[in-house]
C-alpha cells in the first residue's frame, strides 16, 4: 500500500494547481503498478523537450495540448508552466539544432516548432542544454542522490558510477518527477535492490573506447533480456571516463540492464563480494578477445563503398575529444561531397572556438554542431546520405534499423576521419583490436 | 478444453478479451511499432508487420531504451494500443506505459505460470486486471 506524506496529499489534492496535481496523480499511478510502497523526492532531471517526430501523432498545433496528451497521458488541456523548485531539470537532445536546420535538410516550420516547444520548456524552467550527456555542463548527481533521466546512457552511468539513484522511467515519468519532484522508491531507489546479479569475467585487453564500447555489444548478446545488474571482475588498467560513457552508452541500448559494478572502479563494488551483497550470483560467464573482436563483426558494413556522411560524437564529445579531433585532421580536406560533424554540447563548442578547435574542423571542410544528433532528427536528414559512418554504435545501429542508409560503418574517430578524407570505405578503416 | 488460468497481480483493473500476441522477446519501445498504425516495426521481430491494435500484448517486460513507453503512449493517443497486456515480471519502463496506457494490466506472474511460455499468438484470451488473471479462452 502506497504511503504519501502530508505535502504529496496536499499537491493531489490539487492544492498546488492541476499540472502538479496531474504529475503526481501519474507518479502515483506508476508507483502502484510498481508496487512501490513510497515515493522518494528528485532533485534532478533530464527531460525530452523538443517536437521530436513521435509527438506528430498529436494532431495539434497547441504547444500544451500536445504536451498534456503525450507526457501527461491526459486529453484534456493542462498548461506546463513550472518543474518542481528543488528540482534541476535540464533538457535533453532536440529534434533540431538551436541554430542550424537547412544544413539538416530539415523544413523551416519542423525547426520553428521545435523552438516554440524548447521556449515553452525554458518558460516553465527547464534550462535548455540540448544534450545527452547532461554532466558536461555539471549536471551532476551525487551518491545516494534520486534522479531521473530519458537518456538511458546516463541512467547506467549515474547508478554505476556515481552511486547515484535512478530507474528507467522513460520520457513521460520523468516530466512528471521533474514537475512533481517525486518518484517511485522502487528498484534502484533502494540500496537493498542495488546488489549484482551476473558476473562477467573480462579476459581482454580494453584500451580504447572502441574495445569498451563492444565489450558492451558481447554482454548484450549474453546477459538475459531483463532484470539483471552485472558485475566486470578483470583488469581496468586505463579505464577512464571517455571509456566507461562509451561502454555504458553502448549497454543501454544492447540490454536492458541500468546498473553495471566494475569491480575496483564503481564505488559500490569495491570487491565482487561488495557488489554482490550477500547474493548468489544468477548467471557468471567469461568474455575473451575473440568475443570482442566476434561482436564488432556484425556492426560494420563487409563491403566498401563511398562516403557521404561521418558523424562523431555519441555520447557528445568532450573538449578533449574535440581537441585530438582539431588535431588529426589539421592541414587534411575532407573529401568533397561529404558532410563531416562533430556533435558537442553549446559551452564546449564555445570553448572549441575559443581553443582554435572550430577554425581548424571548419577550415578541413567539417563542423561542430550542437542540441541533437542524426538519429534524433531522424529521416529527413538521414535519408540523404548512402553511406554514413560513425564512431558510435549507438548511432550507426539505430541508423541500421532505421533502413536510411545504404551502408553504415563503424570504427574509431581517428579512422572516421580517415573516410571522410578519402571519401571511400576502405577495409584497412575497419577496427582492429 | 482445459481451463487456463494464470494468476499474476491486477495493477489497472477492467476485464477485456481478445486475441494474444505473445513477444517473448518483447518489442524495442523506441521506433519498435508505428504508433500511427500499430504495426510493429521492429527490424528482426518475429511479429514484425504485425499490428497491436485490439490484441492482449504479452510481453516479458521493456526492451532497450528508456524511451520505452512514449510510443505506447503515442499509439493511445492515435488509437491503435491494445485492449489489456501483461507482463511477466513488471520493470520500470513497462510500468511508466502502463500507468501511461490505463489498460487493463497484469504483472508479475510466478515462473511456472509466464505467460509468454504458456499462451500463444492467436489464443482467445481474457485479462482481468482486478483479480490479476489471465485465461485462455480458446485455442
Amino acid at each position: 500500500m502506497l504511503q504519501l506524506t502530508k505535502e504529496e496529499q496536499e499537491i493531489l489534492a490539487g492544492k498546488e494547481g492541476r499540472l502538479r496535481q496531474v504529475a503526481l496523480e501519474n507518479i502515483v499511478r506508476y508507483a502502484e503498478v510498481l508496487g512501490a510502497d513510497k515515493l522518494c523526492k528528485v532533485t534532478k532531471a533530464t527531460v525530452f523537450c523538443g517536437s521530436h517526430n513521435y509527438l506528430r501523432t498529436c494532431k495539434s498545433e497547441d504547444f500544451h495540448e500536445v504536451f498534456t496528451k503525450m507526457n501527461l497521458a491526459r486529453d484534456e488541456r493542462i498548461v506546463f508552466d513550472c518543474v518542481d523548485k528543488d528540482c534541476y531539470a535540464q533538457s535533453c537532445v532536440a529534434a533540431s539544432d538551436q541554430y542550424d536546420y537547412e544544413i539538416f535538410d530539415q523544413p523551416k516550420e519542423d525547426f520553428d516548432r521545435n523552438s516554440l516547444y524548447l521556449e515553452e520548456a525554458r518558460k516553465a524552467g527547464v534550462i535548455i542544454a540540448g544534450s545527452c550527456s547532461p554532466y558536461l555542463m555539471g549536471w551532476l548527481p551525487v551518491k545516494g542522490e534520486h534522479f531521473v533521466t530519458t537518456e538511458s546512457g546516463m541512467t547506467i552511468l549515474g547508478n554505476s558510477l556515481w552511486g547515484a539513484c535512478c530507474n528507467a522511467d522513460g520520457i513521460e515519468a520523468a516530466f512528471w518527477s521533474a514537475i512533481c519532484g517525486r518518484t517511485p522508491k522502487w528498484g534502484y531507489h533502494l540500496p537493498e535492490n542495488r546488489y549484482a546479479t551476473h558476473i562477467v569475467h573480462v579476459k581482454a585487453k580494453l584500451d580504447s573506447a572502441m574495445a569498451w564500447e563492444i565489450l558492451g555489444k558481447a554482454m548484450g548478446e549474453r546477459l538475459p533480456l531483463t532484470g539483471c545488474t552485472p558485475v566486470l571482475v578483470g583488469d581496468f588498467t586505463g579505464a577512464d571516463f571517455v571509456k566507461l560513457k562509451s561502454f555504458f552508452t553502448t549497454l543501454a541500448v544492447t540490454t536492458n540492464c541500468r546498473m553495471c559494478h566494475i569491480v575496483g572502479i564503481t564505488p559500490e563494488a569495491p570487491t565482487l563480494e561488495a557488489a554482490l551483497m550477500g547474493h548468489a550470483p544468477e548467471g557468471e560467464f567469461t568474455l575473451t578477445e575473440e568475443d570482442i573482436c566476434g561482436a564488432y563483426e556484425g556492426l560494420c558494413e563487409k563491403k566498401e563503398g563511398s562516403v557521404q556522411l561521418v558523424s562523431l560524437g555519441c555520447p557528445h564529445y568532450d573538449i578533449h575529444q574535440i581537441q585530438e579531433v582539431a588535431e588529426y585532421i589539421a592541414g587534411k580536406k575532407v573529401k568533397e561531397g561529404v558532410r563531416f560533424m562533430v556533435w558537442t554540447v553549446y559551452p564546449l563548442k564555445a570553448m572549441a572556438d575559443l581553443n582554435g578547435y572550430t577554425r581548424i574542423i571548419e577550415e578541413a571542410g567539417g563542423t561542430i554542431q550542437t542540441s541533437t544528433c542524426p538519429v534524433t532528427i531522424g529521416d529527413c536528414f538521414l535519408k540523404n546520405y548512402p553511406g554514413q559512418v560513425y564512431d558510435s554504435l549507438k548511432q550507426s545501429d539505430s541508423v541500421c534499423s532505421s533502413g536510411c542508409a545504404e551502408r553504415v560503418y563503424y570504427t574509431d574517430k581517428y579512422r572516421c576521419i580517415d573516410a571522410a578524407v578519402s571519401g571511400e570505405w576502405k577495409e584497412e578503416f575497419r577496427w582492429k583490436k | 478444453m482445459e481451463k487456463i488460468v494464470l494468476q499474476g497481480r491486477g495493477v489497472i483493473p477492467g476485464i477485456v478479451e481478445g486475441k494474444a500476441l505473445v513477444c517473448p522477446r518483447s518489442i524495442t519501445g523506441w521506433g519498435g511499432i508505428d504508433p500511427e498504425t500499430g504495426i510493429i516495426k521492429e527490424h528482426g521481430h518475429v511479429h514484425q508487420g504485425m499490428c497491436i491494435k485490439d490484441t492482449i500484448l504479452l510481453m516479458p517486460g521493456s526492451k532497450g531504451s528508456n524511451g520505452w513507453s512514449c510510443y505506447f503512449g503515442a499509439a493511445r493517443v492515435a488509437k491503435t494500443a491494445p485492449k489489456g497486456w501483461a507482463f511477466s515480471r513488471i520493470d520500470s519502463s513497462a510500468g511508466v506505459a502502463s500507468a501511461v496506457m490505463q489498460i487493463p494490466t497484469v504483472v508479475d506472474f510466478p515462473k511456472e505460470q509466464d505467460p509468454c511460455q504458456i499462451v500463444k499468438t492467436g489464443d482467445l484470451v481474457r485479462i482481468d486486471g482486478e483479480k490479476g488473471t489471465l485465461e485462455i479462452l480458446a485455442r
